[in-house]
């Protein structure tokens, strides 16, 4: 008598062969979407010869020219510093900003909070190319223009809608009755907030954080209308190089500042990567 | 001092009103359940005592001092929620704790508190453990023991077993009975078991549609319900009920066309009249109202059954066990002195 085909056998196969699959389409999403920025990080370090070889070769001589040219031709140290600044200070201020919104609007019994909210969140849809102009006469007139707080508060303009709306769903998600239970322990609802949900939210706050610091730091738009030379940011520069097209588009030195662009994003989602443990609300409630 | 009065509170959820007028006073250190179906207002009570939710109109009063306009904080009460709502990312004594450290007692006072609450409770060796490293009986206790170490004036529970399954349900209720003889605290509890009301508590709030439709001892509703909606919510198996017309010679004409002699007088004729028996007060006996057994369930010490007069199912209790089979006709006797009659129409014990 062979067991091999019993119904237990088949149902582990089925299981076995699903699970499998769920891998396997992991693993080939993950490449469609890596492949890219590991096609510009190894052009980076081509020279330009095999840069448009037929077909394409990823083994080469390794150069670090292009980098050690437009590392200071493209003001890249400064301009890196200024997206530090601008990206994680307009990310900061949005967060505390949005975050406390975002709470207001799903916690608070205010009249017309919904439409408030919704309002706010539409006003995403205006194209920022129709508040550019106005933003940069507005910040001539202040004498504000290529100032690292103009495109902080520019860019705090599209992220706060964006907080506060993904703020909102967590602390929704969380249950009232632990910032009732603080009250009653003897917070303000301020001091509930801070004490108990911020804690609890600490994993959604970081993700959004990290979203709001990758939006602000891929700005161009605001970045090439407000600022000049002080307070310029690494993609005005990548315009700059895409722009330069008199001896054909300089591709080498696009994928090198691409890359350092990259890198400091990905070691800071690396860096908070531990804090988005999810399920730390686990326990709060029933269960 | 620390009595709870609450007087003619009102409740309007923009103009929709979901509290008309409640006044109930509590004595210091007494244990008062607010019991009702789902939507009758009692949460809403509670939670007003707590300060969680605004007072549309009225007063309550804690320890003698009108407390509208406290913060919960501002309040000295302490309460229990249906769902726990233990702080996650602090452990045990933290949780036990917080209150404590809110309100600026030292260290040394924190932890004795904490270690005593701990003992009472059984929580001594989970002091460290996080909530989410709990069984649902642990989290309730850590959630209570968070409310004893505040030794507050007011204890309240919302729906505070719930959660948990029959048996630790049953276990927790005998330990919170215990934990109030041992304290003494004035004690607010909010349940929609009756059976947890009436067993808990040294006096019951029936409420039903945002109204207080009796106060009472748990045996006095029990006895003596003071109109149908109470008889009908209070006691389990629930109480049977014969609505009809009082006829010319004083006796009950149900609508099938059954009559029944009903005890006591100062009905009259064409009076609409509700009759209640409780399940254990009917008896099978030689002569009385005729009845066809539908179900017996036998529960060992006791046995339920379920009879047919006219159209009504009438629910019989009776100690021990019983040799009748569904198809069965019986008679069915009543206790004069264990007959309630209420007005059809107003709902009103008669």
């Amino acid at each position: 008598m062979t067991l091999d085909a019993t119904p237990a056998s088949t149902h582990r196969f089925r299981r076995n062969l699903a699970r499998q699959l769920r891998i396997w389409s992991g693993v080939v999403i993950a490449l469609v979407f890596l492949f890219p920025i590991f096609w510009m990080v190894l052009t980076s370090f081509k020279m330009p010869k095999d840069i448009f070889t037929t077909p394409p070769t990823f083994f080469f001589q390794p150069t670090i020219d292009t980098y050690v040219e437009y590392i200071w031709r493209a003001d890249i140290p400064r301009r890196l510093l200024n997206t530090v600044i601008v990206s994680f200070g307009s990310a900061l201020i949005s967060i505390v900003a949005g975050g406390m919104a975002g709470y207001a609007l799903a916690r608070l019994r205010i009249r017309g909070a919904g439409f408030l909210g919704t309002l706010l969140l539409l006003s995403r849809g205006v194209p920022p190319i129709a508040l550019a102009v106005p933003m940069f006469l507005v910040a001539r007139k202040f004498g504000l223009t290529d100032k690292h707080i103009t495109l902080i508060l520019a860019y705090c303009t599209f992220l706060i809608p964006y907080v506060m709306w993904l703020m909102r769903g967590f602390f929704l998600a969380l249950p009232k009755e632990l910032e009732e239970s603080a009250m009653i322990d003897g917070c303000s609802r301020f001091g509930a907030f801070i004490k108990i949900i911020v804690p609890i939210a600490m994993p959604g706050i970081l993700s959004t954080l990290i979203f709001s610091v990758i939006l602000a730091w891929e700005e161009l738009l605001f970045a090439l209308v407000l600022t000049n030379r002080n307070a310029s940011t690494v993609p005005v520069a990548m315009a700059g190089i895409a722009g330069d097209t008199v001896n054909g588009a300089n591709w080498g030195a696009l994928t090198a500042v691409g890359t350092l662009m990259v890198v400091p994003v990905v070691i800071f989602a690396l860096l908070v990567q531990k804090w988005l443990v999810q399920g730390l609300a686990d326990g709060a409630t029933k269960g | 001092m620390s009595a709870v009065e609450i007087r003619d509170v009102q409740k309007s959820y923009g103009g929709h009103p979901v509290l008309h007028g409640v006044s109930v006073d509590i004595p210091d250190g007494e244990f008062v359940a607010l019991v009702g179906p789902s939507g009758c207002g009692k949460s809403t009570l509670l939670r007003m005592i707590a300060g969680l939710e605004d007072i549309t109109a009225g007063e309550i009063a804690i320890g003698g001092k009108v407390m509208n306009d406290f913060a919960p904080k501002d309040r000295d009460i302490a309460m229990v929620f249906q769902n726990y709502a233990l702080y996650p990312h602090m452990n045990v004594a933290d949780n036990m704790g917080f209150a404590l450290k809110q309100r600026g007692f030292s260290r040394e006072v924190i932890k004795e508190r904490v270690a005593d609450a701990a003992r009472i409770l059984g929580l001594e060796s989970l002091l460290a453990r996080k909530p989410r490293q709990l069984s649902g009986g642990q989290r309730q206790r850590v959630a209570m023991g968070r409310a004893i170490v505040r030794h507050p004036n007011v204890f309240l529970f919302d729906e505070p077993l719930s959660n948990l399954d029959a048996k630790l349900r049953v276990q927790m209720r005998s330990e919170l009975k215990e934990l109030h003889q041992r304290l003494g605290t004035t004690t607010v509890y909010v349940t929609h078991d009756q059976i947890e009301a009436m067993t808990l508590a040294d006096r019951v709030v029936v409420m039903n549609a945002g109204r207080v439709e009796q106060i009472g001892a748990p045996l006095d509703l029990y006895d003596r319900p003071g109109s149908l909606f109470v008889a009908a919510f209070i006691g389990s198996p629930p109480m049977n009920f014969l609505a009809g017309t009082v006829n010319e010679q004083g006796q009950l004409q149900v609508e099938d066309g059954l009559s029944l002699a009903i005890p006591g007088g100062g009905l009259q004729p064409g009076q609409r009249l509700t009759v209640g028996v409780r399940p254990e007060h009917l008896e099978l006996a030689e002569t009385g109202w005729p009845a066809t057994v539908s179900v017996v369930e036998p529960t060992g010490s006791e046995t339920q059954i379920m009879t047919r007069l006219g159209n009504q199912v009438i629910r019989v209790l009776i100690r021990g066990r019983t040799d009748l089979k569904p198809g069965a006709v019986v008679h069915l006797g009543a206790d004069p002195a264990h007959i309630h009659r209420f007005d059809t129409m107003t709902g009103r014990r008669l």
